[in-house]
């Protein structure tokens, strides 16, 4: 079980409950339901209360960028994860894994598309894609 | 299964398990129940479950309820979406009791999705004022209160 990250959160305007973490929160649900209008909502609605956001859209079908007021014409120009970003590692005991070949706040200050001060966009939908067709 | 696909989930998956507390993680996952079968979002505090009001959204909901609830997700939660009379928001309550699943937001069909969506543009932009962003600001505030 993967415990979450327990830092007091303390740059948010809107009054907090106290012991409130800063949430990981995943969007899914049969496509065409409206997660993604609702994702770009929720981004949005936290964001306008101060909260700082890393919204990631995973969908292979990418369309959070839009809903986050980027024009669809540029939506292409953005930046895309390189799948050389994961690894395969063999540990001592012999099993391997994937770990991240760069810390987490460099792939974000390198491949997020900063929409606003403290509002970033991460784009997964397209890593590896590249020769996929 | 696609190897870039693969490559997506195991990304993102170790991407959500070194978020650090600076800042709310909101992930837009792929559509369907097969994201959920590698595992790919164990890692994250809540998982935000979106239907609508006809059979198969919901058995898949279900579903995809069960599954966040295997891989030991704490806060698995349903979203109601495009309810255009309050039998559809009956049906939903009914059906989430019946399997026990927490409803945290009900939100209205709004024509000024489907015209963002025409236009290719922020809902927020065009419709600041419009009834589903008031529905889902409820739902912001709850998750933001600890009070979903």
């Amino acid at each position: 079980m993967m415990a979450s990250p327990q830092c007091p959160f303390v740059e948010a305007s809107t009054p907090l409950r106290e012991g409130l973490f800063p949430m990981k929160i995943a969007i899914c649900g049969k496509g065409g339901v409206g997660k993604t209008t609702v994702a770009g909502a929720l981004v949005w609605l936290l964001y306008e209360r101060g909260i700082p956001v890393l919204a990631i859209d995973a969908d292979s079908n990418p369309n959070l960028a839009i809903s986050l007021g980027i024009p669809p014409e540029e939506v292409a120009r953005l930046p895309t994860l390189p799948s050389d970003l994961l690894e395969r590692r063999v540990e001592p005991d012999g099993r391997d894994r994937w770990v991240l070949t760069r810390p987490l706040s460099e792939i974000l200050a390198t491949y997020g598309v900063p929409i606003r001060e403290g509002l970033t966009l991460l784009l997964m939908g397209r890593v590896g894609h590249a020769g996929a067709g | 299964m696609c190897r870039a696909h693969a490559t997506v989930r195991g990304l993102l998956y170790e991407m959500l398990a070194q978020t650090d507390g600076e800042r709310w993680t909101v992930v837009d996952l792929e559509a369907g129940v097969e994201v959920m079968s590698r595992g790919t979002p164990k890692a994250v505090d809540a998982l935000l479950i979106v239907v609508e009001p006809y059979y198969r959204a919901l058995e898949l909901g279900r579903r995809l309820a069960e599954l966040g609830q295997e891989l030991g997700i704490p806060r698995v939660w349903w979203i109601a979406n495009k309810l255009r009379a309050p039998e559809e928001e009956r049906l939903i309550r009914t059906y989430a009791d019946a399997h026990r699943l927490t409803l945290i937001a009900t939100l209205p069909f709004d024509e000024a999705v489907s015209h963002a969506e025409r236009e290719g543009r922020a809902l927020i932009q065009i419709a600041p004022d419009a009834p589903f962003l008031s529905a889902m600001a409820g739902c912001a505030d709850r998750l933001l209160t600890g009070t979903a």
